[in-house]
């Protein structure tokens, strides 16, 4: 205390001189719109320098946070994108509300190869979040595979660089349909299997995913036809298509879960019997 | 410290009373209104208390500001001239045992120059600067410091002949 009595003896005029001056300004500030104009003018500068590194700073730390809001926001998206594609397959004409049979979930990607022949991706949910073997697995843009086995926090997708899977493919112009393979050597290069030779399907025509199977709903778009062969013997065509995006680089997947899996089976399961 | 004498306290009212009714109505060349009123802070006494000192330079320029309808400029201005003047005494007179009590004290001419030059030109540098208060306005803010401040010179020099060396 008797420390502190000192100090401000001691400073008393630097004191006296900084309160009289902060009343003094604080009067010619009040007093005049210009000056006072002008002093907010810089106490503005200065507050937008001392916010923009603020937020600089903190953005850095909530980037987990958006990230977070952001993948819950382009699960909605996704939703709502894949709903868009499938408008005239589902039409309103009855003025019943559009069904759309597919929900989505989002995931992160933990492990992706894709320098072996068959390839899979570990994803991290599982059984905890709903997920379940055959459900469709999509990127941002376009598709990533078809979930295979599940434990209770991860799953294991087979890749579409995968030779093994067969994915239900249609150009957007022309009705027929063929499946996807992959060819086994660049992540981008595909070919197509099965598309009759006396469908109209152009070189460039858009790839589109055909709703054929359970897995994916209509109209995802997945690359365009580099190729175009007419094998006179088979009876098909000889097709090769480049993806739009490597499915190689993918940190986010959305799972595509199809509520009528288990009715789409059991019906099937009846004609088999 | 001496003590508050009745004759120091009519100067004062005199002072702030002739800068408000006579030296701001000069407009010398249309403009320049000499800033009297310095004189204060060389008849305040070398030696005497530097915190009445800047209460009293806070009175001043606070009265001029009030009667004369001006901002806080002068206030502004006056104070921190009271809070720097003894760094000024020191080096227009350089801190030594020959160090004056007051102004009127010391003979060498050439320090009492230096010591005028330097009130009026930190006071009428702040004074201006406060008054226009825009970067854009630095070239105005410096003729009128500089001519201003030649003509507050010209005043207090003509004021302080006609107090004798007291030595």
């Amino acid at each position: 205390m008797q420390r502190i009595l000192n100090a401000l003896i001691q400073f008393r005029n630097s004191i006296l001189y900084f309160f009289l001056l902060g009343l003094s300004v604080s009067f010619t500030f009040n007093q005049s719109p210009f000056h006072h104009y002008n002093i907010e003018k810089y106490g503005f500068y200065f507050s937008a320098k001392i916010f923009a590194i603020k937020y600089a700073i903190g953005n850095y730390f909530n980037l987990k946070e958006i990230n977070q809001q952001l993948l819950e926001e382009n699960e909605q998206l996704k939703k709502n994108e894949l709903k868009s594609y499938n408008i005239p397959l589902y039409p309103d004409a009855l003025k019943q509300p559009r069904r759309f049979p597919f929900k989505v979930k989002k995931a992160n990607v933990l492990k992706n190869s894709y320098k072996n022949q068959r390839n899979f991706l570990t994803i991290d949910i599982g059984t905890n979040n709903g997920i379940f073997p055959e459900m469709g697995v999509v990127s941002n843009n376009g598709i990533v595979g078809v979930v295979h086995s599940v434990t209770k926090n991860y799953a294991n997708v087979i890749s579409i660089l995968n030779k093994d899977l067969k994915i239900n493919v249609r150009t957007n112009k022309s009705p027929a349909f063929g499946s996807l393979v992959w060819s086994g050597k660049n992540p981008l290069e595909f070919k197509i299997e099965d598309i009759v030779s006396n469908a109209t399907i152009s070189l460039g025509d858009t790839l589109i995913t055909g709703g054929m199977s359970s897995y994916f709903p209509f109209g995802i778009p997945i690359g365009k036809i580099s190729k175009l062969e007419k094998n006179q013997e088979s009876g098909y065509y000889l097709v090769d298509a480049i993806l739009f995006h490597d499915p190689s680089q993918i940190y986010y997947t959305y799972i595509l879960e199809n509520i009528d899996f288990e009715e789409l089976q059991s019906l099937e399961k009846n004609i088999l019997k | 410290m001496k003590t508050l004498s009745g004759i120091s306290v009519i100067s004062f009212i005199l002072l702030v009373m002739s800068q408000v009714m006579l030296f701001n109505h000069l407009h010398i060349f249309g403009t320049i209104n000499p800033l009297f009123y310095l004189v204060f802070f060389v008849f305040y006494r070398f030696e005497s208390n530097q915190t009445v000192l800047i209460l009293l330079s806070f009175i001043l320029g606070f009265l001029i500001d009030f009667l004369s309808q001006s901002g806080g400029a002068h206030t502004i201005a006056t104070l921190t001239l009271g809070f720097v003047r003894p760094l000024i005494i020191r080096y227009a007179f350089g801190v030594t045992l020959e160090t004056p009590q007051s102004y009127f004290n010391d003979s060498r001419t050439l320090n009492k120059m230096i010591f005028l030059l330097l009130l009026t030109g930190i006071h009428h540098t702040l004074y201006f600067t406060l008054v226009y208060f825009s970067w854009d306005a630095i070239f105005l803010i410096i003729k009128n410091a500089l001519f201003t401040s030649l003509f507050s010179l010209i005043l207090m020099s003509i004021t302080l002949g006609f107090y004798p060396n007291k030595k």
